[in-house]
């Protein structure tokens, strides 16, 4: 299509490339933001006044962070949870796509059915609560593996794919005797590997960033993940906020100074394995969700 | 005969000529069958059996007894909640929540959209993207920290700003006055991008040729724009704004739990967080498992009623 440019659209172009690069630009500096504020020293910073690189350059609060017991414990309970809540997820959604998408299996509307009803309408977060804790989940590593195992958004995206693998593909391989662990593992996982990255990243950016079921559901200190942590911090943090505007006595504020800085090294070690990862593979997201989109 | 009927009735001649019993169906799919348990079982265990967990809104809860043995009390836990004070302010407070986010945050992707779709510089296009959908992949918890530490009054580059300029520190996270505006821009700041996708791919979609025709019959950029690009996506927009509805009382809840402050708790409190508050710190299971399920059963309504909406004056609906 071509249109002739009359001044007024001109005009408009201009405007709607400054609009989108201010928008781009409100998006990302948020992060260079905070990046370069963890690496500048927290009483430098307190004065005001960085805006695009650090002034007083240091790594010391990221040493900081590392050396706390608990932002390390809770790193790893993450690096776990991540890992372990990946490969059962994608495991298990791909025994339920592939069933599902086997048009002669007896009962699989209903199957659908069964599960996308538990997506409109739930118990609510009481029971939940309940079952997980007379389960024992709620003192064990397990809560975030197990109750996580599926999701049923995955679970489309996934079928949506096996459904367009070539049927003669598997009624071949019957025919040739070979079951279906074999069909799925010899033959439609090699064919899926990018719907596969598409699901191992959003159960591991899941697994990655959820707070809540640490900081609600979870009972052993021990075992809380990352996100939940700096939750916990945030709030401590803000807490004593507070109470100290305003009153700026110099052994509370230096406190809250050096509380900030680790808070700002904490959340960038969270943000940064997303922000590393994330350009790699968005145009597997990005083809995912129109997946989705389009036949969900 | 169309071709999907002719489809069809291929498919169940093919059927009929490889009729078997049922069990021998079904002994055919034994390892399907086995592939489906593990879920079955995760399905009956946490999602169905929590539903039958939420008759505890109609008893009252005996921890010996557990949810079978406890006693009915019939309504009791519902008109507590509605004839309570917190009823009102805590609805109220969700339905602005959720208005405000339907309001200013739903259109967001849609002109991020369409005005994406006007640049014509792909390398441009590409980076804006790219980094419009990052911070749909950060956690909440994650944003409330950058925000906190950009307003923080120490150092905080929109207090520099301000005392550079002679006007006082604002503790803004802990400000009841800018609760709204903090809720609203940063939903827009982390999910337009991502939402713009799916109205990207709609307006890939639009034939082209609509446009040439448009343009033969004399119409001008705004005329296309409005006869030619939204109605293409007109749909997209009526399913998205069925789900927007359907989560009025969501009002997004970890979000609005991380921003929540003493000094705005009066309009930051919603069901979700009142449940939680009612349920888990102050254990009373049975009441916050009645105000869950008035939530459930509300939202599905809502989701119903939006669906019969746009079916009649949009023509889309998801069912």
């Amino acid at each position: 299509m071509f249109f002739k440019q009359t001044k007024g659209q001109k005009a408009f172009q201009v405007f709607n490339y400054c609009l989108l690069g201010l928008f781009g630009f409100a998006t990302f500096y948020p992060f260079w933001y905070v990046l370069i504020a963890s690496l500048n020293t927290g009483r430098d910073f307190a004065r005001g006044g960085v805006y695009l690189f650090p002034r007083e350059f240091t790594w010391e609060n990221y040493a900081l962070a590392f050396n706390d017991s608990r932002i390390f414990a809770s790193l790893s309970i993450s690096v776990f949870k991540t890992i372990i809540g990946v490969v059962t997820g994608v495991f298990f959604t791909m025994l339920m796509a592939y069933a599902l998408s086997v048009k002669t299996l007896p009962g699989r509307n209903f199957f659908t059915f069964f599960w996308y009803f538990t997506t409109v309408f739930g118990g609510g977060m009481i029971p939940y609560y309940m079952l997980l804790r007379d389960l024992g989940l709620t003192k064990s590593f397990w809560l975030y593996i197990t109750p996580a195992v599926y999701n049923f958004f995955n679970f489309l995206l996934m079928r949506t794919y096996f459904n367009n693998i070539p049927n003669e593909l598997r009624e071949s391989a019957e025919l040739d005797g070979a079951n279906d662990f074999a069909i799925l593992f010899r033959i439609y996982l090699p064919l899926s590997m990018p719907v596969i990255a598409t699901i191992a990243l959003f159960v591991g950016v899941g697994q990655w960033n959820d707070w809540f079921t640490g900081a609600y559901y979870q009972s052993n200190q021990d075992l809380i993940p990352a996100a939940t942590l700096l939750q916990k911090l945030l709030n401590e943090a803000t807490a004593s906020s507070n109470v100290k505007v305003g009153q700026e006595s110099s052994a509370l504020v230096m406190q809250s100074y050096t509380s900030q800085s680790l808070q700002m090294a904490f959340v960038m070690i969270l943000t940064m394995p997303i922000v590393v990862v994330y350009p790699f593979l968005q145009k597997y997201y990005v083809r995912g969700v129109m997946i989705g989109a389009v036949k969900g | 005969m169309s071709k999907a009927s002719a489809l069809e009735y291929a498919d169940r001649s093919e059927k009929s000529r490889r009729r078997k019993s049922l069990r021998k169906q079904i002994a055919m799919h034994k390892w399907l069958y086995l592939f489906i348990a593990p879920c079955i079982v995760w399905l009956l265990v946490f999602c169905y059996y929590p539903m039958y967990g939420a008759t505890l809104a109609f008893k009252d809860y005996d921890y010996g007894l557990g949810i079978t043995g406890s006693p009915w009390v019939g309504w009791a836990h519902f008109q507590e909640f509605f004839s309570s004070p917190d009823f009102w302010i805590v609805t109220k407070n969700t339905l602005i929540i959720s208005g405000l986010k339907i309001l200013f945050g739903f259109p967001a992707p849609i002109i991020l959209a369409l005005l994406l779709n006007e640049v014509r510089n792909r390398r441009f296009k590409r980076v804006v993207q790219t980094v419009s959908y990052l911070p749909n992949f950060v956690s909440w918890v994650v944003v409330v920290t950058l925000m906190t530490i950009i307003f923080s009054p120490y150092g905080g580059i929109v207090n520099t700003i301000r005392k550079a300029n002679g006007l006082e520190s604002i503790f803004y996270m802990g400000q009841k006055g800018s609760f709204y505006p903090i809720t609203i821009l940063s939903d827009i700041w982390k999910n337009a991008g991502w939402n713009s996708i799916i109205y990207l791919s709609a307006l890939s979609g639009i034939d082209s040729q609509l446009y040439e025709s448009a343009l033969l019959d004399g119409a001008g950029k705004w005329q296309c724009t409005w006869h030619v690009t939204l109605p293409g996506i007109r749909e997209t927009i009526g399913i998205m704004f069925i789900f927007a509805v359907g989560g009025i009382l969501n009002a997004g809840f970890d979000q609005i739990l991380l921003l929540q402050q003493p000094a705005n708790m009066e309009i930051s409190e919603i069901l979700d967080t009142y449940v939680l508050k009612t349920g888990l710190n102050y254990g009373r299971f049975e009441y916050a498992t009645a105000i869950g399920l008035f939530k459930s059963l509300f939202s599905l309504f809502m989701m119903v009623a939006a669906n019969k909406f746009t079916k009649r004056y949009m023509e889309v609906g998801i069912w």
